[in-house]
């Protein structure tokens, strides 16, 4: 029995360390991804425009573009998926309980949920009035 | 939900979050990672406010507008290169953690870490010039 349960908590510790390995890698390529989005956001919205920010007609115009509108919602998930795994692996530095941790991630389930739906709402209230 | 990791790891330090900011006897890469770590904290703030920020974007072209003229204002900008830096420096360091993290180059990490923090400092002092310029 004892040797049973030993070998049971070794397996879900392996699992444990699977998914970590597999969120690592989500983090790890998200940000690779940024990296060209993010790149791509900067220069597009701030280093070639006059002024260094969109005018609201302009910013109307720019997201009238439906490769930019894919773009931007991209966007808007890749960002807070990586930044909401990168809080998640700063509280786990911290050393939290196990029950913590449980209340933790729910809380940044619920957060990046919130912040994808509104960015994705925001887009397309903003291509509706482009196109209005 | 279930996957958390162990915290018992004997190698972590015992009070972590002070860790970052004491820098006396730090190696290289650990002073890397703390200033990967608080710049992440910084971007992730701005994330939220930045998502907050283009709702004014519904209030049509009062709204807007007028934030456009404040955001022009120098204060503001001097915001900017300080976010400027957050980003380059998290972006170089993020490449090079996340290629040493599925073995690219993990031998030769210290000499990664100088080029890419090298051309973040280039990127960083031109787009700094620009936001002022521009």
């Amino acid at each position: 029995m004892q040797s049973s349960m030993s070998r049971r908590s070794l397996e879900e510790m392996a699992t444990r360390r699977d998914r970590s390995g597999s969120l690592w890698l989500v983090q790890a390529f998200s940000g690779l991804l940024l990296v060209l989005i993010l790149g791509a956001h900067m220069i597009a919205h701030h280093f070639i425009v006059e002024g260094g920010l969109r005018d609201y007609q302009q910013v109307l115009d720019y997201v009238a573009n439906p490769f930019v509108f894919i773009i931007e919602i991209v966007f808007v998930i890749t960002a807070t998926a990586h930044a909401l795994l990168g809080a998640r692996a700063i509280v786990l530095d911290l050393r939290p309980s196990a029950a913590t941790m449980r209340v933790v991630n729910w809380v940044l389930v619920a957060v990046g949920a919130v912040a994808i739906g509104y960015g994705l709402w925001l887009a397309v209230a903003l291509q509706r009035a482009a196109g209005a | 939900m279930d996957n958390i990791q162990p915290t018992t790891d004997p190698v972590r330090p015992k009070a972590p979050l002070r860790s970052w900011f004491d820098v006396r006897g730090r190696s290289l890469s650990t002073l890397a990672f703390a200033l990967n770590r608080l710049t992440a904290i910084g971007l992730t703030i701005y994330l939220f406010l930045h998502l907050a920020v283009l709702s004014l974007l519904l209030r049509g072209p009062e709204g807007w507008d007028q934030f456009v003229a404040l955001a022009k204002n120098p204060a503001f900008l001097l915001l900017d290169v300080v976010l400027l830096f957050g980003v380059v420096y998290h972006m170089a360091n993020g490449i090079r953690v996340a290629l040493v993290g599925m073995g690219v180059a993990h031998t030769r990490q210290k000499s990664l870490f100088y080029v890419l923090v090298g051309i973040a400092l280039v990127a960083f002092v031109v787009g700094a010039v620009l936001i002022f310029v521009e």
